[in-house]
């Protein structure tokens, strides 16, 4: 996995700012989204109305977590975990031969396919660099050994 | 704690922000739904002046009257096995990028009933939004579908006209 710090930055910029895209287009027409996932007919209409949504909610706070670097391996976790369920559904479509639109950005029209799989494994491993980052871990685990280990701290 | 609980909580607690921003959001819609206002499809009507969802009966009485355009939204290999008397072939999913030059040529105030299988069927929908799309006035979207049709014993003609 990636530990420079900066292609870490890098990652959660690309990352996050595609999140918040594809939550943003989705969020101005919930209706449209709920039929795209309606269409994949995996789930009912009331399923599909809840996901429609709060699925672009989702993907708006994750990915503005990850811009502003606040919860970002908690984000990072939920960008992923949302990338690996798009991977399957997407699967799943191709193998039942089901002929419909990703949904993924919006109105955009896009089957869902083997394109829409590339894209979501290249996001996952960003998220995945970003998820088991050594930068990334909380600094609350790290403050009390740079306590004990500080000379400073110890002498006042 | 451990870190990677702590990684679960911050996602877990993601998941819960999303959850109440998305229900402040969109509180009319969801009471809207509550409503059953989207049962026959997630439409909003609102935005597509020109396009109303007709049930059957609606949809047979135009059809008796004669003087609506009846189209078929289904797969063309669909209307060949069997299809509303006079109606036309034009399938939603050939129909993205254009519609037929003798489509864009009819009235723009006339009355045109779509339909496609039934159930859960999208097409006629789809199909009716790009007539919408094309200035069309009066678009009327059977919702009962092929399947109501034939359900109710109505008459049928195959593609070479047999009935």
């Amino acid at each position: 996995m990636v530990g420079n710090k900066t292609v870490l930055f890098v990652f959660r910029m690309i990352l996050g700012g595609l999140f918040v895209y594809a939550g943003v287009v989705k969020v101005l027409a919930p209706l449209d989204f709920a039929q795209n996932i309606r269409n994949y007919d995996l789930v009912g209409r009331s399923l599909s109305f809840i996901a429609a949504v709060v699925l672009p909610w989702l993907e708006i706070l994750a990915g503005a977590f990850l811009i502003a670097g606040i919860w970002r391996r908690g984000a990072a976790l939920v960008v992923s975990g949302l990338l690996v369920f798009f991977i399957a559904l997407t699967v799943a479509t191709i193998v039942r031969g089901l002929d419909v639109d990703c949904g993924c950005f919006g109105a955009i029209d896009r089957k869902a396919g083997f394109g829409v799989i590339i894209e979501d494994l290249a996001m996952l491993y960003l998220g995945l660099c970003i998820l088991f980052s050594k930068k990334g871990r909380s600094s609350k685990g790290t403050v009390p050994l740079k306590k004990a280990n500080s000379p400073g701290s110890a002498i006042s | 704690m451990s870190e990677a609980r702590r990684v679960l909580r911050q996602a877990l607690a993601l998941g819960a922000l999303s959850v109440l921003v998305a229900a402040a959001v969109n509180a009319p819609l969801i009471r809207r739904f509550v409503r059953g206002e989207f049962r026959e499809s997630f439409f909003q009507a609102a935005e597509y002046p020109g396009i109303r969802l007709i049930t059957l009966e609606e949809g047979e009485d135009l059809w008796r009257v004669g003087t609506a355009v009846l189209i078929d939204a289904r797969r063309a290999s669909l209307y060949k096995e069997g299809h509303l008397p006079r109606a036309v072939s034009l399938p939603a999913e050939e129909t993205a990028k254009t519609l037929p030059s003798d489509v864009l040529a009819l009235p723009r105030e006339g009355t045109i009933v779509v339909y496609c299988e039934g159930g859960d069927c999208q097409s006629s929908l789809l199909l009716a939004k790009r007539l919408h799309g094309e200035r069309f006035k009066d678009i009327r979207v059977m919702t009962g579908g092929w399947a109501g049709w034939q359900a109710a014993g109505l008459p049928e003609e195959k593609s070479d006209g047999r009935k």
